[in-house]
């Protein structure tokens, strides 16, 4: 079982994607199927840019067992006040300045349910949770 | 067609020499939007076809770097004479991800390496 947590600086670019390299490089210390290893990075890396984006800032949680890959994201809002529509492909409140960072296009989350087995998502204006699990069996054994 | 060769052809300045290695490259990705890079070059069930891509795009930041590394995507070209800052050279070197620049808009560059037989990865592209 192995567990870290990252803490994540809201607008900071340049560390924006810290803790998922960290992330990728202890999956591919334990030498994790490479199909699983991308799913489980992009979503990282997609959920962590979502922090530095929206957030005034937060942390995220990996954990890792036999059974499943579990990457949390909280941060300390000020929330999503549609969930659905956020979800909506194209949806974006991102600034110039994101955009000048290659995100922002409202990709995000749509991207993150697509490689994620299971999300789950609850906003208020407090902040934002978000929990992202991956099944361990299934794939990789086929590689 | 051979890394060595595009550098040389399309006059790429090599930011990080120390990382430069013979390969082949057969498959490529443009975007400056690096969320169409993950989830397009995420969707490549076959690890051979990302070993021999290229990421060409004109974002000169932290983000490219990052990205690619998270795909397993070794090589990135900057165009338009786009410039990395110390810093991303720094991580390109730290994420072992090869960074080079080229004066060519991403439009002509990404056409004449097609012409030169490269291919473009789309959406679940098969080996």
């Amino acid at each position: 079982m192995v567990e870290k947590e990252y803490q994540i600086i809201a607008k900071n670019y340049d560390l924006a994607g810290r803790a998922s390299s960290d992330i990728k490089r202890t999956l591919k210390s334990i030498n994790l199927c490479r199909s699983l290893m991308k799913r489980v990075c992009s979503a990282s890396y997609e959920a962590e840019i979502n922090v530095v984006i929206h957030s005034v800032g937060g942390y995220a949680i990996f954990y890792m067992d036999d059974e499943i890959i579990r990457l949390e994201f909280h941060d300390d809002g000020p929330g999503i006040l549609d969930i659905e529509q956020a979800m909506q492909e194209g949806y974006s409140t991102a600034t110039e300045i994101d955009h000048m960072n290659g995100f922002g296009a409202g990709m995000g989350l749509s991207n993150i349910k697509k490689s994620a087995d299971v999300m789950n998502i609850t906003s208020t204006y407090e902040g934002t949770d978000l929990i992202l699990t991956f099944y361990r069996t299934g794939e990789c054994r086929e590689d | 067609m051979k890394l060595s060769d595009i550098i040389k052809k399309y006059d790429c300045k090599v930011y990080t020499p120390t990382l430069i290695k013979d390969k082949e490259v057969k498959y490529g990705f443009c975007s400056d939007l690096m969320s169409d890079a993950l989830i397009i070059l995420n969707s490549v069930k076959d690890p051979r076809i990302l070993e021999e891509s290229i990421l060409i795009t004109g974002l000169s930041t932290n983000q490219s770097i990052r990205t690619a590394e998270m795909l397993d995507v070794d090589v990135v070209i900057l165009v338009r004479g786009k410039m990395p800052s110390l810093k991303v050279v720094d991580l390109a070197i730290e994420s072992n991800v090869l960074l080079l620049s080229t004066e060519e808009t991403m439009f002509n560059l990404s056409g004449k390496l097609y012409k030169d037989g490269i291919k473009g990865i789309t959406y679940n592209e098969q080996w």
